[in-house]
């Protein structure tokens, strides 16, 4: 019985913890890219030969996240009968916007105007500890486009 | 014409679900809690119908196995702390014994075996092969033979109703479902969360059985004595005895609460008209005397 108290406590402080932790993310997350829309982020892989001569710099930006009780136990529950993992869903959603934003914060820092050939790349870091580490890591990395402040002489 | 760079945020919601998490959560609990629950009572019940198949002399063997096992670990305090057969307390559990089973009209082909352990625990138990165990911590508690003759036709039922390898059957197959379960769930936490309600839907199972064998107790007590004096005492010692520990709710526990045993016994006893209160049939003189002087009777191990 005490197990089942610990457990709903534990439980109780996730989803607590867990969902306000979410919420103020999401908000933050919603300003800072309104903010950051000026350095539009793109996949292409080259900027268009019309661009003219830039300073290029390599802007990354990493986050680790990690699940919380709750969404571990949601997971678990669902991986019983199959489905739309919601719980990681909202999870990653929020490791890879932020990740890009702090790309793009990077970028801003060095004064670029636009990041070229933007790739992701996601790691879990619970390798061989399934069940004590739910992290990943989400890492976003391109090419910041930054304008020359003197004009390049034209030849 | 040269492509435009320009970026706009997307809509949310796209990537993730608006769904409350709660919501889903509930639902995935419910349904799986619900299975399992399910699982467990038709595999439970299936174990019951089966287990009475398993032949008494089967069973016998199976605990002879145990009681092998138990006496070759060198040093076992449980064997050493057995009387042996013709201690004068075990001579005189098994005369009861073998008085009540006849009353209780055991099947021919079972046979009822009393052991006697010197040890501080308020307790009796049943198990498989017609083994019953009374432990001194008991035996100094109670007050009269009625009382005794009460735990000892409790235990009888178990046997009778063959408990024991009912119990066996049941904890096989359904810890074997409840590790498959828990296993494909991945996780320990929900593995334990599925153990834990497996657990609890079997001890529903075990309340059962004390009430049947209870409720048999019972009736064996007013055929012997013609009332049921006695057996409510046996659980004021018991509630004496668990005073001190908390006691968890009935949901939790194998047995039901001792409340609920008195007045189960009271309510039975007015439906079949048993009077509560009648002649007390004294213990032997001797018999605080045979629970302490074992001492000689011990099984002496090299």
């Amino acid at each position: 019985m005490y197990d089942l108290i610990i457990f709903l406590i534990l439980m109780s402080l996730g989803y607590g913890f867990g969902r306000v932790a979410e919420k103020r993310h999401y908000k933050s997350i919603l300003e800072r890219e309104t903010a950051l829309n000026r350095i539009p982020a793109i996949v292409l892989r080259l900027p268009p030969p019309s661009l003219k001569p830039q300073n290029t710099e390599l802007v990354m930006g990493s986050v680790v996240i990690s699940i919380d009780y709750f969404k571990r136990i949601a997971a678990g529950l669902r991986s019983l009968v199959g489905g739309r993992m919601m719980s990681y869903e909202s999870l990653l959603d929020r490791a890879r916007r932020e990740a890009v934003l702090r790309m793009k914060e990077q970028a801003d820092a060095l004064g670029a105007n636009m990041v070229f050939n933007i790739k992701m790349e996601t790691a879990s870091i619970s390798k061989g500890r399934k069940n004590k580490i739910g992290s990943v890591e989400v890492l976003a990395y391109g090419t910041a486009i930054i304008p020359v402040a003197v004009p390049i002489q034209q030849l | 014409m040269s492509l435009k760079y320009k970026q706009i945020q997307p809509p949310e919601g796209i990537n993730t679900s608006k769904e409350h998490p709660l919501k889903e959560f509930s639902l995935l609990l419910l349904g799986v809690l619900l299975f399992i629950v399910v699982a467990i009572v038709s595999l439970s019940y299936a174990a019951h119908l089966l287990a009475p198949f398993v032949p008494f002399s089967a069973e016998q063997k199976m605990a002879d196995l145990f009681a092998g096992q138990m006496h070759d670990r060198p040093r076992d305090q449980l064997a050493e702390q057995i009387a042996q057969e013709d201690a004068a307390v075990t001579r005189y559990l098994q005369s009861l014994a073998d008085r009540l089973a006849m009353a209780q009209g055991l099947p021919d082909d079972m046979s009822i075996t009393v052991h006697y352990i010197d040890d501080e625990t308020v307790n009796a138990f049943a198990t498989l092969g017609g083994h019953v165990f009374f432990f001194r911590g008991l035996l100094e508690n109670i007050a009269n033979e009625n009382a005794l003759a009460m735990v000892m036709a409790h235990e009888i039922a178990h046997i009778k109703y063959r408990h024991p390898i009912k119990s066996l059957g049941r904890a096989v197959i359904t810890g074997t479902a409840i590790a498959v379960v828990s296993s494909a769930a991945g996780s320990n936490i929900i593995g334990d969360v599925l153990g834990e309600t497996g657990l609890l839907t079997a001890l529903k199972f075990s309340r059962e059985q004390e009430q049947q064998s209870d409720e048999s107790a019972l009736n064996v007590l007013a055929k012997i004595y013609g009332h049921v004096d006695g057996a409510n005492t046996l659980f004021e010692v018991l509630e004496q005895a668990h005073q001190d520990t908390q006691q968890p709710p009935e949901f939790f526990s194998s047995h039901p609460h001792t409340d609920n045993r008195i007045d189960n016994i009271i309510a039975m006893a007015g439906k079949h008209n048993w009077p509560i209160t009648g002649a007390i049939t004294p213990l032997p003189p001797q018999f605080s005397r045979w629970l302490a002087d074992t001492d000689s009777t011990f099984i002496q191990r090299p």
